[in-house]
């Protein structure tokens, strides 16, 4: 299959965004420290965010907000990703939230958040 | 008029909103929430099952929620897979709510039992969401909900073990989720809509348009909810989530929050992408391997377990292959055993869970190699643990041969034979680990030194025998008479191959 690196280029904010998806990713599963693990997390999360804002920009587009004094044919970015995202982010936090609260509780129980103590002192 | 016209709807936000009042209750009236709950699961149990006699009757139900038609606004889809199974959940949570009464507070710390109810409505409801829905956004905020909820559900315990569990299961789950996010991206960037039946209609279209990010993306929804369904190598996190949750937990970890993923799963396969682009993409083989590994390698490890609940969560991991087996076959027999093996194993496993807890509740027994002598102390709980386990190995007249028989007949209509060898292999494994434990528990006798058993009923409470015995039944009800169910599910086969 044939790659067409100029159309790359044109469309470098999904090219981050599967990077830094796919860095979090790697952060998540190899880790060992379960706090890095959450970020890890967050950054997967934070690569779906940009790939989903970058699906609904449209160059040259303006906020989607009508105005009436605007000349016809004036380009609007599309508002539908962005409004899906405030819920990802919500539902991010709420994740990141329990994990955070189960993460203090090993905290009390081990005394430590390095995963293979963990394992270690079972 | 008006509850019946916004039905589906009321039956997701009646949970959803009870949830969230128990929140209150476990901090003003705690001993009050075990009733609550069981009120508000009654209500949707009626609700769906109103639904569910709509749906007999012919009629697929499609609500548009805010009065928005669809492209536009959120759609819920009611149709026979999805009746089947909210009349399945909103049972079986019933049954577990009443056994939760008094085996509830034995296991878990009393300061946070009113927020276990929490959790308890909280995943019934996104659950149910996620059966209803029609819209992609809307599967995905109900999958990280029902994450979370049952995550709560694991946590509640407050252990060491059960902690750490969680954690497991809700950094993996997630994970899960954020794929099944990105894969939501790449459909709503190559088709402009979210909703399920007319991202189908387009991708009829162009589907030869774009091969590679077809390919990226149901890949993406098999890591995504096969990590949440457990299929095979993603099954790391089941093991000791499943065994280390209070019993009720199990049992609704294990029966049923596994198996609203696998509907989605199928949904996605044959209503949204269609058999011929599941297929295409040799998903269906990678499907197919992956199950067989599954059920072969989930008997193995639960072979070897002595804890009686970690072995019955590995049996979870080798039944979850069969479901996967069945509509990976892509056959009319195999998809409806699939259908058909995700209710009778969430009798059996609901049955297996809650005899488990009950033995825990009587005895404090833990291990599979304690049973002597159990089938005199308590031998309705044992008959009944009997009943599912014979379902588990595939003997006629129980519910598990049915569906052993509909994916032997599947692989003979998709001209694999070598699947059959693999169901016998499986049951024979199946049957040597189950049958020890039933026959250790009639049938060795106790040691010289301790007075003779004596036959007496089980001394635990009314409200806990009743759910065990009535999931036995319903194991026995599927084995005998089947057809009932079957002529339910045939017009879902149908509309899910397009026949």
């Amino acid at each position: 299959m044939e790659i067409d690196f100029s159309k790359l280029l044109l469309n470098y904010p999904y090219f981050i965004a599967m990077i830094i998806f796919c860095l979090g990713c790697l952060c998540t599963l190899t880790q060992h420290n379960l706090l890095k693990k959450v970020i890890g997390l967050n950054i997967m999360q934070s690569g779906i965010f940009l790939f989903y804002i970058a699906v609904g920009n449209i160059k040259g587009g303006i906020a989607p907000i009508y105005d009436p004094t605007l000349p016809e044919g004036t380009l609007y970015i599309n508002p539908l990703p962005s409004t899906l995202i405030l819920t990802g982010i919500v539902v991010g936090f709420s994740v990141t939230a329990f994990a955070l609260a189960l993460i203090v509780k090993l905290y009390n129980y081990y005394g430590t958040i390095y995963a293979p103590k963990i394992i270690r002192m079972r | 008029m008006y509850l019946w016209e916004n039905m589906p709807f009321f039956l997701v936000i009646g949970s959803l909103i009870a949830a969230f009042v128990m929140a209150g209750f476990a901090r003003w009236k705690k001993e009050w929430c075990p009733y609550l709950t069981i009120i508000s699961v009654g209500f949707s149990f009626i609700l769906s099952s109103i639904l569910a006699y709509r749906v007999a009757g012919g009629e697929i139900i499609n609500y548009y929620a805010g009065g928005w038609n669809p492209p536009w606004g959120i759609e819920m889809m009611i149709d026979e897979l999805g009746a089947m199974m909210l009349l399945l959940m909103t049972g079986s949570f019933l049954l577990i709510a009443i056994y939760s009464i008094k085996s509830i507070p034995r296991e878990i710390p009393p300061s946070v039992s009113g927020w276990y109810y929490s959790c308890f409505l909280l995943t019934l409801s996104a659950m149910m969401g996620m059966v209803a829905t029609n819209d992609f956004f809307n599967l995905f905020v109900m999958v990280e909900v029902t994450g979370i909820g049952a995550c709560g559900l694991v946590a509640a315990k407050g252990e060491k073990l059960s902690t750490e569990a969680a954690l497991r299961y809700l950094i993996l789950s997630s994970i899960g989720a954020t794929f099944l996010l990105f894969a939501i991206g790449f459909i709503y960037q190559i088709t402009g809509n979210l909703n399920m039946s007319y991202v189908a209609a387009e991708l009829v279209q162009i589907k030869d348009q774009y091969p590679v990010i077809i390919w990226v993306t149901i890949s993406f929804i098999t890591i995504g909810l096969g990590l949440k369904a457990a299929l095979f190598p993603l099954h790391i996190w089941l093991p000791d989530a499943h065994s280390s949750a209070p019993s009720a937990s199990s049992a609704i970890l294990s029966g049923l929050v596994v198996k609203v993923y696998i509907v989605s799963i199928m949904r996605l396969y044959f209503l949204v992408f269609g058999l011929d682009v599941f297929t295409g993409t040799y998903m269906r083989y990678l499907i197919l391997i992956m199950a067989s590994l599954a059920i072969l390698m989930g008997s193995f490890f639960a072979f070897v377990q002595v804890n009686l609940k970690r072995r019955l969560a590995y049996s979870t991991v080798a039944q979850i292959g069969y479901i996967f087996l069945g509509f990976g076959l892509g056959t009319v027999w195999g998809i409806t055993a699939a259908m058909l093996h995700i209710i009778i194993h969430a009798f059996m496993k609901v049955c297996l869970f809650l005899s488990a807890g009950a033995i825990y509740y009587q005895t404090g027994k833990k291990k599979v190699t304690q049973f002597t002598g159990l089938g005199y102390q308590m031998p309705v709980t044992m008959g009944a643990f009997t009943i599912a386990s014979l379902s588990m190995i595939g003997i006629p007249l129980f519910g598990g041969f049915i569906s052993k028989y509909g994916l032997a007949l599947g692989s003979l209509e998709a001209n694999n034979p070598y699947f059959i060898a693999l169901i016998v292999l499986s049951g024979l494994l199946n049957a040597a680990y189950y049958l020890p434990m039933i026959w250790q528990a009639f049938f060795v006798s106790q040691p010289k030194s301790q007075p003779k058993a004596k036959l007496k009923l089980d001394a635990i409470p009314f409200s806990m025998l009743v759910p065990i015995m009535i999931t036995a039944a319903g194991v026995i009800y599927m084995g005998v008479f089947p057809g009932g169910a079957l002529a339910f599910l045939e017009k879902a086969v149908s509309r899910f191959l397009l026949l």
